[in-house]
């Protein structure tokens, strides 16, 4: 084989290992961006799945929580709870001393 | 019966291997233990060097005849059978299962552009190999030479088994030794090739890699490679395979087996039989001087390679990319990454590279694979 020769291949074997190696950068690029969509989806509907349901929709729970007062809160604690009565509060512009909350209850899936 | 000491003596002297040994099987023997010194006192890459040593010595005790092939009337020396192992290809790729099982390609994934590196820092193959030619090797022989330049142990041997098995004592031991001196060998020309203030660039924080994000990667990897470059095939199939045991979470057993157990009794039968073929008739040739000179001659331009691309990133990001990061892109896992990390923090002490280099790192690992394909399928 002539130097040239060996140049000419140098120079595809180079090139060869560029491009593969910008092909798999690619398809990292798109994995990450796929992934990406799917995991922020899958976040989004977990987040969905923690609304709180109106107490008249659910069953009756046993007593496993524990309560301020008549409100029964049964996996949330009262920083949490005492946010959501000001947020419904806030939404529906009645007046806190006017609500009368029974029960908060966090719900992991709704279906 | 008349006993005659003298010639007891004689007849012992005579049977024994002493009397039938070479002058170029002692300088093998003395070569043996220089390399035992290295491996232990210097502690150059002693995991294969101190096996590759000892099976240099195994192999050039006259009569010993532990790489003898089979006759029709005895069976084959122990090593013989062993280095089927090489011959086939077969160490070197359960050599790369582990590494794949001890790798975190997370790195790399967060940017992708560490690939780009990985690719630069194959330059010492090509120059090795056009030099090689130029001194009057054959274009096989060359190949296998210029692969010391991927810094890759495993890839070099598998290589050389299939293109130039008489080349391989000289290039496995060119391709470690030099893999232990990086810290040496590095640090000039990342000096040279850098200004200080490019050295000291910092750099951003890595994103967080998902768990799916690193199951997914090896199985891309695998399809795409394996696709365009079957011959090497057996190297990154194993080495993703080991990557998928350790990121899937579900077969710690095989993980842990893959990393720890199965490397190390690999690892002895490949060091010891690569040794094994270093007799003195193939070994001491002018030849084995000019693979160690083109060995060298290839780390170079690797590190050459990695850095001239780190610093044309390190333009075009607006000085994002430390190009210090780019010399990690010859693979010697983690050694080169670490010598980033050690001259980054020489110019800046703020300064925390090895994460970022780690990217580059694992590439050179892929690319000296691809590499390799590439000379497979030219001269295979």
């Amino acid at each position: 084989m002539s130097i040239a020769d060996s140049l000419l291949v140098s120079v595809l074997g180079l090139f060869v290992v560029f491009l593969v190696l910008i092909l798999l950068s690619f398809l990292i690029h798109i994995q990450s961006i796929i992934l990406g969509y799917i995991t922020a989806y899958q976040q989004r509907n977990a987040e969905a799945s923690h609304t709180i349901i109106p107490v008249e929709d659910q069953p009756e729970e046993a007593d496993q929580g524990w309560t301020a007062g008549e409100l029964k809160l049964i996996g949330v604690d009262e920083k949490t709870a005492a946010m959501i009565m000001a947020i419904i509060s806030d939404e529906t512009q009645i007046p806190l001393s006017e609500l009368q909350f029974k029960k908060i209850k966090a719900i992991d899936q709704i279906n | 019966m008349s006993f005659s000491f003298y010639e007891t003596m004689l007849k012992i002297w005579n049977t024994s291997a002493f009397a039938v040994m070479t002058w170029q099987e002692a300088l093998m023997i003395a070569v043996a233990c220089v390399l035992i010194y290295l491996a232990i006192v210097k502690k150059y890459e002693p995991l294969l060097l101190l096996p590759i040593a000892f099976g240099v010595l195994l192999a050039n005790l006259p009569l010993a005849g532990l790489m003898s092939p089979p006759t029709e009337n005895a069976v084959g020396g122990l090593l013989y059978y062993l280095y089927q192992g090489v011959k086939l290809g077969i160490y070197p790729s359960l050599i790369f299962l582990g590494i794949g099982a001890m790798t975190d390609f997370g790195p790399l994934i967060a940017r992708p552009s560490s690939l780009f590196l990985g690719a630069a820092a194959q330059l010492g193959i090509y120059i090795a190999f056009i030099v090689a030619i130029a001194l009057g090797f054959a274009p096989n022989e060359a190949a296998s030479i210029g692969i010391i330049g991927g810094a890759d142990g495993p890839t070099a041997i598998f290589l050389t088994s299939k293109l130039a098995p008489e080349l391989l004592p000289a290039i496995a031991i060119a391709a470690y030794s030099y893999m232990a001196l990086i810290p040496l060998i590095q640090p000039p020309f990342m000096r040279l090739l850098t200004t200080k203030k490019e050295r000291e660039t910092k750099m951003e924080q890595l994103r967080e890699v998902s768990k799916l994000e690193k199951i997914v990667f090896p199985v891309i990897v695998t399809v795409v490679v394996c696709m365009l470059l079957p011959s090497v095939a057996p190297l990154i199939g194993m080495l993703m395979l080991g990557n998928l045991f350790r990121e899937s979470g579900v077969v710690e057993r095989l993980n842990e087996t893959a990393q720890n157990a199965l490397i190390n009794i690999v690892t002895i039968f490949l060091g010891t039989t690569v040794g094994a073929t270093a007799v003195a008739d193939i070994f001491l040739r002018p030849e084995t001087l000019k693979i160690i000179a083109l060995g060298l001659l290839a780390f170079i331009f690797s590190t050459i390679g990695g850095l001239l691309l780190g610093k044309l990133m390190y333009l075009v990001t607006g000085g994002k990319v430390n190009p210090l990061i780019g010399s990690a892109g010859v693979s010697a896992v983690p050694m080169a990454a670490r010598v980033s990390q050690i001259e980054g923090q020489k110019a800046n002490p703020e300064n925390f590279l090895l994460m970022h280099a780690m990217g580059p790192n694992v590439a050179g690992v892929i690319g000296s694979a691809v590499a390799a394909g590439f000379l497979l399928a030219m001269f295979g």
